[in-house]
């Protein structure tokens, strides 16, 4: 082998420049970013809102937000696990779960700044095209925008679930239904029926039927926590039904009450400087005194 | 023969970014609030091409008169031959910060609003004024675990 030189040497990591924090961290993406949070000069300090929706393996967190200097200022924020309190235990990361957590965090932003009565969104949830109207008499809806984050947006994503929901519950977040599910790409048409069925968990239910019919085993493993609540596929649609009448009648968040944990120690206390000192000196003692009795004297 | 006339001539360094600061611009540039009025200091950007001022600009103070989407109008005085000329130019937030020459102003008038307001509810009297550094007050000075050293000038030695 021919003789290599070291790449990452001394003078490599003295030059090297180290990408944003975040960027590192593969967490945020700055180009989005930019465009996102920035406002017109010749706005001054109005705040640019952004409905933030991240998806993790069991849990979707939206939030509302807005940039300051100081660091982004949440305004009101909806979690998936806060579901099971309008009767959606299980299927949290689902497109239905999406667009109930959407629908909580509007109906919580508009409670909260009092516009609930005014803009009540779309009440017949069709899954068709919806957007906001201003009131007349009053103050405009309430604008923000999409920051999907890394997720790629494919057709059908479910973080444009939750943004339905979002917008049904009457933000107003501009949007076309080109990425919703029912979209046809080669046609340039948009079912609402198949988006209608996706927001209300049919596609779920849908693969339920077709397991139990084909691999009994299988539906039992997939499906074991719905079977263990007694929830069928039949009972899927009215399950999200009766979720969004609970969003709509109490969005306030009730946060959990705190549990008192008993502060555990796993390894020795660390001593303070008169407990070592006074540790020193016993040692030193007992060696003298062992000296002095003129005993082999104990070098450990 | 006479110098080149471009527009960036002689910016080889002027406007190259600074070690390990190169990349995306972060956003603390682009979040800064600019007022009509506002002094900002001018400093070219390479890496934003756009609104960027000309070389003879980088380094100067001025006002804001003018606030548009992405940038800021900028009166600057440029000394041409003899006279000062007032200039307005168009530069972009990435080229201007605020300058702080003004931060220490604004900050006293801001505190002395606050004094001015407490002394009225308490009646009493206060100086606003900044004064400069006094003369040291009279103190005693212990030689306990110091000796004092005497200096006096030498008189003249020529020394190679």
């Amino acid at each position: 082998m021919a003789f290599i030189k070291l790449v990452k040497n001394k003078a490599y990591f003295k030059r090297y420049q180290v990408k944003f924090k975040r960027r590192r961290e593969g967490k945020t993406d700055y180009y989005a970013r930019k465009r996102l949070v920035v406002q017109d000069k010749n706005k001054y300090n109005t705040p640019k809102y952004r409905l933030i929706v991240r998806f993790t393996n069991k849990d979707i967190i939206c939030q509302v937000a807005y940039a300051r200097l100081e660091g982004d200022v949440i305004v009101c924020a909806a979690y998936a696990h806060e579901l099971p309190r309008y009767g959606v235990k299980v299927g949290l990361t689902n497109y239905a779960a999406a667009y109930c957590t959407g629908l909580l965090i509007a109906r919580r932003l508009l409670k909260k700044i009092a516009l609930d009565t005014v803009y009540e969104g779309n009440q017949n949830v069709d899954g068709d095209d919806y957007l906001v109207e201003p009131v007349d008499d009053g103050p405009g809806a309430f604008r923000c925008y999409l920051d999907v984050g890394l997720a790629r947006t494919t057709t059908g994503a479910k973080v444009f679930g939750a943004m339905k929901g979002a917008v049904d519950g009457g933000l107003d977040i501009p949007h076309s239904n080109k990425r919703f599910p029912g979209y046809d790409a080669e046609g340039k048409s948009f079912d609402a029926k198949v988006h209608r069925d996706y927001i209300f968990g049919q596609h779920v239910a849908n693969y339920m039927r077709h397991l139990q019919e084909d691999d009994d085993e299988a539906y039992k493993r997939q499906f074991a926590r719905f079977i263990k609540l007694g929830i069928t596929a039949d009972g899927i649609e009215g399950m999200y039904k009766k979720a969004h009448d609970a969003i709509r009648a109490n969005p306030e968040y009730k946060p959990a009450p705190k549990k008192k944990v008993e502060k555990k120690r796993f390894g020795e206390k660390k001593l303070t400087y008169e407990q070592r000192k006074a540790k020193v000196k016993k040692v030193k003692e007992e060696f003298l005194k062992q000296l002095e009795a003129g005993e082999d004297v104990d070098m450990s | 023969m006479t110098n080149p006339k471009g527009y960036r001539r002689g910016t080889r360094y002027m406007f190259a970014k600074p070690f390990r600061k190169h990349g995306v611009e972060h956003l603390s540039t682009y979040m800064k609030v600019y007022r009509v009025g506002d002094i900002v200091d001018i400093k070219g950007n390479g890496a934003i091409h756009k609104g960027m001022p000309h070389k003879c600009y980088h380094g100067k103070t001025g006002r804001v008169y003018n606030v548009t989407p992405h940038a800021v109008g900028v009166i600057v005085n440029k000394k041409v031959r003899g006279r000062y000329i007032e200039k307005r130019i168009n530069l972009r937030i990435e080229h201007v910060k605020h300058s702080k020459c003004r931060e220490d102003f604004l900050n006293r008038v801001k505190n002395n609003a606050k004094l001015r307001a407490e002394a009225k509810v308490n009646k009493t009297s206060v100086s606003l004024k900044r004064l400069p550094k006094p003369p040291r007050e009279a103190h005693v000075v212990k030689t306990a675990d110091t000796t004092i050293q005497d200096v006096r000038p030498k008189p003249y030695e020529f020394i190679i």
